[in-house]
């Protein structure tokens, strides 16, 4: 054995009975673990060079948010400006106002489009009859698969000023047509309530299977304790899917950033920007549209800046309160 | 049933009342639905005059008969099956290896790995790197580039690792025994027992291919490339503040709105055959995800 | 060639090490069992003679091939595992060919493999059914199946009836034992349950926190347990454990003097432990016993035995007592009679067994 401890390369053996590392030394211990486990290897090598390819090398593009792009000198040969790019951001009222607006709407969502799911779902618990559950969630879930330019186009449609069913219905009440989608004052409530007929049915899902995970005999020992099903809900299932409503809280505060542009650069029109425009809208037209791919990137990178801090906060915090991360 | 006769008067007349607002809810949710349904089958005429309300008024084909008879239409929903099948098939030669390597115990480096991949669902370079990347990679106006820049993502990978480390270590150390290799393990075992994790992602590609809307309509110049979703977004925008179609429509008994509506449900028809298939999965698919380290 | 030689095998992870440098010798169709309480290392002894946790240190040989750095496929073992490790998507007559599959034998051969070994088990009415349509105990033959239809050189079996109950894990061992005489291939069984050990086992290896703590046929180490910590673990119930102190004659525990066979008059006031089986007291005196006063706590009727539950000063005491088929008269006693010839002595210090002079 001795003889081959030397051979190791390891700090000598102190203990006689703790014999590590092994026999072999650490390079043929490598060699080994590649030789047995080169598949492995293999299988993660596609994957790898493809987080690189598509979303590593677009981190290293960022220096443009830094630098004079143009398109002809390329990311590594175009000049730097340093923080010139930031101090046209924040003395641009269009920007500022993006910002505005999207917190605003992620407000708007926070306190309608949060609670609607916890809402539905408590709701869905009490009903008894299986099938007409079924039914019921079968439907609700359905609209989240449906693209955003489906949706934009029922929104264009049902709100259209003159054929749109919802002036038709607002005609029945004697009620002037009212032309939606022009008026900034409209978009955010069409836009939040689009998104809780969208989401809250498929948002529901983790609430319920939280709901489901409840001792049964918590409820039992309520039964007998004479408690009836509107106690029940208030002392035993709020309480026992708290941990779950507030992890989807912080989630949700993680990302304040991210409104759903798509959906938003389907409904809005220059009219609207002034309520409807948020920062992903913003860079999609400073930078894809009219070409300022540096300050354009800039914003991004400020979006982004702000947005990796807020879920790392919102990460810290679901830990703290749950001891599992979320990810 | 048998717990409705042990409820109480109250019991019941609160379960009726949820019942009853879970019931609104929903024809609320399918009421949309309907209502383009009927718009689409409608003459363009009671379309524009808003008489259309749940049943088509002066019921017509004339709408979908324009749509089907614009071959960008069928260019488009041909293009959509292939960024949907091809983009999904990529999706899984990336993820199903690259997860089944991340859950392995044996994989060095694999905390590092793992963050390296994680990482990109916290920081994300945003619109206008990636679209320069896509710019110096040549892969502007070209659908294998849309195949492959949006074959993968940490969350489905994540997810799908959650699952095979969830796997009981003795599955694998018994093919093993056996001499199976690790392509083995994965195809043989590890495959057929995530039948519902990888039916669930698979899911998830084909949902987020066939809506696919956003790069697609960036990236992609040439008609014969486009998807559907952004043909149809094409064609909304069109018809809309088109007032020469406004006036060769009034003829032919359709309007912006059914045409519209005609579109809108060509491109759910295929959702609605799909999804019951589906359902059973995702309910369980998404909780998966439940996201640990 | 087909044994297995263990020699210096020693485990750790990372600065922690969890099996200390172990030396066995199993000989070819030797049945060998390694018992122990949970935690003592007799799985990892086990998955790294599979080859399933690397070997830190120490060689392992199986027939005359250093196995250390071979891949588990190339070791020629099987391996039954504790949950099976069925897979539910197959079948049961391809979850046996699984291995063979893999390893391109010959479709004919296959199916004549499988249905010669679904025979031997009794499965062959349910080659079909997939594995989640079986009872536990044939799930069981299953798994043994699939280890069977390779012809291993060594056998390897990981606990593989604690997932069935008492009345099928009886009649699932007697099975074992009855394939292990038909087969006669080497094999290594581990286990924490001491019935199955003594059973089953040609030889048992008795495991404690990472070292073995004695090895011998079933009868030696329920007959001369090595140590207090074999004699606490072989034997249902466990062998009593009594304080005590040499004297000229005997061994005194508390007031009572204890008759020895043999002499210990050299030792006299050696601090020893006194271990006395359950079944090793008779209720009536005889030739060479000592009456041992114990205050009765419970008669627990078995049936034809009876096992009597009582104190003798602080410590707690189990006996086992023909009943005779009437448990009435049992509530009476006060005194069992030990016999000096079945006494067991232990160091009280080391725990280590003492041998009494003739």
């Amino acid at each position: 054995m001795a003889d081959e401890h030397t051979t190791a390369g390891g700090p000598p053996v102190q203990e006689p009975l703790i014999e590590t590392p092994s026999s072999e030394g650490r390079l043929t211990r490598f060699y080994d673990h590649i030789r047995r486990e080169w598949q492995i290897y293999l299988m993660l090598l596609p994957t790898i060079i493809w987080f690189l390819v598509f979303l590593y090398k677009p981190m290293y593009g960022l220096q443009i948010a830094f630098k004079d792009y143009s398109i002809f000198r390329g990311v590594a040969g175009s000049p730097w400006v340093g923080f010139e790019h930031f101090e046209t951001l924040f003395s641009n009222d269009q920007f500022l106002r993006a910002i505005g607006n999207t917190i605003k709407i992620s407000a708007l969502n926070l306190i309608f489009g949060f609670p609607a799911p916890i809402i539905l779902a408590l709701m869905f618990n009490e009903v008894l009859h299986a099938s007409y559950k079924r039914t019921a969630q079968t439907i609700v879930y359905l609209p989240h698969f449906i693209s955003s330019v489906i949706i934009a186009g029922i929104v264009i449609t049902a709100f259209s000023p003159t054929a749109g069913i919802v002036n038709t219905v607002m005609g029945w009440f004697g009620l002037d047509p009212v032309y939606f989608l022009t008026q900034p004052q409209w978009f955010r409530p069409i836009f939040v309530g689009t998104g809780i007929w969208q989401e809250a049915g498929f948002g529901s899902i983790v609430f319920l299977a939280a709901i489901a995970g409840v001792n049964p005999s918590l409820y039992e020992s309520a039964v007998v304790d004479g408690a009836n099903r509107w106690q029940m809900m208030w002392k035993i299932t709020i309480p026992s899917i708290l941990p779950t409503i507030l992890i989807m809280l912080i989630i949700r505060i993680g990302n304040v950033m991210e409104v759903s542009f798509e959906l938003v650069i389907l409904l809005y029109q220059p009219a609207t920007y002034e309520t409807a425009d948020v920062v992903n809208t913003w860079i999609y037209r400073q930078g894809l549209q009219s070409g300022q791919y540096d300050l354009a990137a800039a914003g991004g990178l400020f979006n982004a800046f702000v947005a990796f801090v807020l879920v790392m906060t919102a990460n810290t915090l679901s830990r703290r309160f749950s001891r599992t991360s979320l990810w | 049933m048998m717990k409705w006769n042990l409820y109480s008067r109250g019991d019941k007349f609160f379960a009726i009342v949820v019942s009853i607002l879970i019931g609104m809810f929903t024809v609320a949710t399918l009421y949309p639905f309907i209502y383009i349904a009927a718009v689409s089958f409608s003459s363009g005429f009671a379309a524009q005059a808003g008489r259309v309300v749940l049943t088509p008024i002066e019921a017509t084909w004339e709408a979908y008969g324009y749509i089907l008879t614009d071959p960008q239409f069928w260019i488009s929903y041909r293009n959509t099956f292939i960024y949907t099948i091809g983009g999904t098939i990529m999706s899984m030669l990336f993820i199903i290896p690259g997860a089944y390597a991340l859950s392995r115990p044996q994989l060095k480096g694999r905390r590092f790995f793992n963050l390296f991949i994680a990482f990109t669902m916290w920081f994300n370079a945003g619109l206008i790197p990636f679209f320069l990347n896509m710019r110096d990679l040549g892969l502007l106006d070209s659908m294998f580039g849309i195949i492959l820049a949006f074959a993968v993502n940490a969350f489905n990978i994540i997810l799908l690792r959650n699952f095979f480390e969830a796997i009981p270590q003795s599955f694998e150390e018994a093919a093993r025994m056996d001499g199976a290799n690790d392509f083995q393990v994965l195809w043989k075992v590890f495959v057929p027992l995530s039948k519902p994790a990888i039916a669930t992602i698979t899911l998830f590609c084909i949902v987020s291919r066939w809506n696919g809307f956003f790069w697609a309509m960036v990236l992609l110049q040439s008609e014969e490339k486009i998807p559907l979703q952004v043909f149809l977004r094409h064609t909304i925008a069109n018809l809309s503040d088109d007032d020469e179609f406004a006036i060769v429509q009034t003829a032919a008994g359709f309007s912006a709105e059914t045409v519209t509506a005609a579109i809108i449900v060509c491109s759910i028809i295929p959702v609605l055959i799909v999804y019951p298939f589906i359902q059973k999965y995702f309910e369980k698919g998404i909780l998966l995800g439940g996201v640990k380290e | 060639m087909s044994g297995v030689n263990l020699s210096g095998i020693v485990k750790a992870y990372g600065a922690v090490q969890v099996v200390h440098g172990i030396d066995l010798d199993i000989a070819e169709k030797e049945f060998v069992v390694l018992v122990g309480p949970s935690g003592c290392g007799k799985s990892t002894t086990l998955r790294m003679i599979a080859g399933l946790e690397e070997i830190t240190a120490g060689d392992l040989t199986i027939g005359d091939r250093r196995m250390n750095r071979v891949a588990p496929k190339d070791r020629d073992v099987a391996m039954v595992f504790q949950n099976y490790a069925l897979y539910p998507h197959l079948n049961v007559a391809d979850n046996m060919a699984f291995g063979l599959r893999i390893r391109k034998m010959p479709k004919a051969e296959i199916k004549t493999t499988i249905s010669e070994v679904a025979e031997i088990l009794g499965l062959t009415e349910y080659l079909d059914r997939r594995p989640a349509d079986l009872s536990g105990g044939q799930r069981q033959r299953v798994a043994m199946g699939r280890a069977i239809v390779r012809h291993p050189k060594v056998f390897l079996f990981d606990e593989p009836l604690s997932n069935l109950d008492a009345k099928l894990r009886t009649q699932m061992r007697a099975e074992i034992k009855r394939l292990h005489n038909r087969l006669g291939v080497t094999s290594v069984y581990v286990t924490h349950d001491q019935v199955e050990a003594m059973t089953l086992a040609d030889r048992i290896v008795v495991m404690n926190n990472g070292s073995i703590e004695q090895i011998g046929t079933p009868m030696e180490l329920f007959n001369n347990p090595a140590n207090t910590f074999v004699a606490g673990f072989l034997g249902s119930p466990p062998m009593n454990q009594l304080k005590g102190t040499l004297t000229e004659s005997g061994a005194k525990v508390g007031e009572t003097e204890i008759k020895l066979n043999g002499s210990v008059a050299t030792q006299a006031g050696r601090d020893v432990i006194v271990g006395i089986r359950p079944e090793h007291v008779t209720l009536t005196a005889g030739e060479k016993t000592t009456a041992l006063p114990i205050s009765l706590d419970l008669v627990e009727p078995l049936g034809s035995e009876a096992l009597l539950h009582g104190h003798f000063g602080k410590d707690s005491l189990v006996f086992k007592t023909e009943t005779g088929g009437d448990i009435n008269h049992l509530s009476g006693v006060g005194e069992v009679h030990v016999n000096a010839s079945l006494v067991k002595l232990f160091d009280a210090e080391t725990g280590h067994a003492l041998s009494l002079g003739a």
